[in-house]
């Protein structure tokens, strides 16, 4: 019985297509058991995330049936009635197995090389263990996915780095700051990159989270979602000295941050080290501030440059990744022929 | 040092455990040939320049395995790697290994323990020099919104500055106490006085006051960063380059 994957993804389907088509965890061990009792699989995983929804099945049917029976099945599931083109992908052996290892891995993913997936593919394949709907063959397919997913992570540079501006600035300020925990930071404005890197930094331990617009309303709403304090926009300067790391995400028109006003909170901060993240257009911080001792200044521009950098460094260990995934694939597929010639009666791969 | 430059090239994106093993593995057979030395010659052997120059390496290079236990930090190795292998060819020069001490007068303990506080003090400045200059390549990426910067796997620059700053210090109270010896070293000469301007003594008063500038421009007035980290390269590289000089023309040290 050979292992199948049918579903659709980012590439495939827009996302209008897939919200109608995606489960809700709650309903995903009755979508299997309903599965398993159809007769279309023996074993299923069902895998449901913002970017794709995909049915793993190991099952008894030939390969064109069990297509037509999972699309079926998933189109009735979901109570989907429209038309459809090329949304719906479905693979047999061996790009099944290279599929979810690609998954697993995070070559399909619309962000490259990220991890989540990984996090949501192990739930998703727990989900369906828990409750009895995988067996020898599914759980060896996931268990090796799981474990080329390691692999993969440890041996290239795939998931190396940060490929958003709000990661890449969390990066830098680990490359100044010797601890982030003991680091303060200003948000100057109320934008949503600016909440994303302020958040960014408090998942990396920053200490303090100060937030200041020229709304108050705003200024104390993201200070309570982000658990820091409300300063109010005139204050900021007074308090400047004390912030190591500063987001300005303001709409200002001019620059509210230059060298003059800069320098007398320099001697202040006794030439401390400095981190100006500047993701304002037009920008907030005066460029020539980079030139003062200390201070690290960073625009949209620099941050998009540095995340491209990363996201074409993944790019180049593709071919690595993809490399080992077939190593990988045949050395599965290749077992189990093994095992089959040795004991006919055995499966694709594993024990039953 | 061929594995460094390996590393340079590859923008410090590599681990170099490698680096540190074959330092490791250097400093074994560096350590074993001191003691042969050592032995052989009954006392430590930092009594003339080659020695004196071996020793600091040997210092450096154990300072660096330490401190290199921190992984991040192993980097320090790369840029300490020409250093010492321009150190280990200078030390190779002829005349620089005479068979006995400057003052075989002085009680062989005393100019044993003056030679290895200075060595050892040198040998500090000399991995502070090699901290700083790493915190001037990443402040420079950072500076200029360099990839390497991110990509590389370098230290935070404040975690470098912390640690060229400690090793200064280190280095400034290790050479406070080596003067500290040299002057009960003089107390075994016969006429102490006569050596009262040689050139040696006024250097080791200059390097002292370089290194104490250092310590209060650092620690009192905060001017840590750039202008420090310069300093203590500066500094460092002025007594690599006058050391051998003023011991030739001091007739302290070289009667």
């Amino acid at each position: 019985m050979p292992l199948v994957v049918i579903g659709l993804s980012h590439r495939s389907s827009p996302v209008a297509v897939r919200e109608r088509f995606a489960f809700e965890e709650t309903q995903v061990p009755a979508a299997l058991k309903s599965l398993r009792e159809s007769g279309a699989a023996a074993e299923a995983v069902i895998l449901s995330t913002c970017n794709r929804v995909e049915i793993y099945a190991v099952t008894p049917l030939e390969a064109p049936k069990a297509f037509a029976t999972l699309q079926e099945f998933l189109l009735t599931c979901r109570d989907y009635r429209e038309p459809l083109a090329n949304e719906i992908y479905s693979l047999s052996e061996p790009q099944s197995v290279q599929h979810l290892f690609r998954v697993a891995c995070g070559l399909d993913s619309m962000v490259l090389g990220e991890t989540e997936i990984l996090g949501q593919l192990k739930k998703a394949y727990d989900v369906a263990l828990q409750h009895g709907h995988t067996g020898g063959r599914l759980n060896k397919a996931f268990q090796r996915a799981f474990n080329v997913a390691k692999h993969i992570r440890t041996e290239t540079n795939i998931q190396r780095g940060s490929v958003s501006v709000a990661s890449v600035a969390v990066e830098l300020a680990e490359k100044i700051f010797s601890d982030l925990a003991a680091r303060s930071v200003l948000v100057l404005g109320a934008g949503d990159t600016g909440e994303k890197t302020a958040r960014a930094l408090l998942s990396r331990g920053a200490h303090s989270i100060a937030v200041s617009n020229r709304s108050p309303e705003k200024a104390l709403a993201l200070a309570a979602e982000l658990g820091g304090r409300a300063v109010p926009f005139e204050d900021w300067p007074r308090e400047f000295a004390r912030f190591d790391i500063v987001v300005s995400t303001t709409a200002a028109p001019h620059y509210i941050l230059d060298r003059v006003k800069l320098e007398p909170a320099m001697k202040l901060r006794r030439n401390r080290p400095l981190l100006l993240v500047d993701i304002a257009v037009p920008r907030n911080i005066e460029p020539e501030v980079n030139f003062l001792e200390n201070v690290y200044l960073y625009d949209i521009d620099d941050l998009q440059t540095m995340a491209d950098g990363y996201l074409r460094q993944r790019q180049e260990e593709v071919a690595r990744c993809e490399k080992i995934i077939r190593e990988k694939v045949e050395a599965l597929l290749n077992h189990a022929g093994g095992r089959e010639s040795a004991a006919e009666a055995r499966p694709a791969f594993g024990h039953q | 040092m061929v594995y460094s430059v390996f590393l340079w090239r590859k923008g410090f994106r590599r681990d170099n455990h490698v680096n540190y093993l074959l330092l490791l593995l250097a400093f074994g057979f560096h350590t074993i040939a001191m003691m042969l030395r050592g032995f052989s010659l009954r006392h430590c052997p930092v009594t003339n320049l080659y020695e004196a120059t071996t020793f600091v390496m040997w210092t450096i290079v154990a300072a660096y395995l330490l401190v290199g236990l921190w992984s991040r930090l192993r980097f320090l190795g790369a840029f300490a790697s020409p250093g010492l292998f321009a150190m280990g060819v200078f030390a190779l020069m002829p005349s620089l290994d005479t068979p006995h001490g400057a003052r075989p007068e002085v009680p062989v303990a005393w100019t044993s323990l003056h030679a290895a506080l200075m060595s050892l003090s040198y040998g500090a400045f000399g991995l502070s020099s090699v901290a700083a200059l790493m915190y001037l390549t990443q402040e420079r990426n950072l500076k200029f919104h360099k990839l390497q910067a991110v990509f590389s796997l370098m230290p935070p620059i404040q975690r470098l500055e912390a640690v060229a700053g400690r090793l200064l210090l280190a280095g400034f109270v290790l050479l406070t106490l080596g003067l500290g010896s040299g002057v009960i070293d003089l107390t075994h000469l016969n006429n102490p006085q006569v050596y009262r301007g040689d050139l040696k003594i006024v250097w080791s008063a200059v390097v002292w006051l370089l290194y104490l500038g250092l310590v209060i421009m650092r620690w009192k007035f905060a001017q840590g960063g750039r202008r420090f980290a310069l300093g203590a390269i500066g500094s460092f590289i002025f007594v690599v380059l006058t050391f051998w000089g003023t011991n030739v023309l001091s007739p302290l040290h070289n009667p």
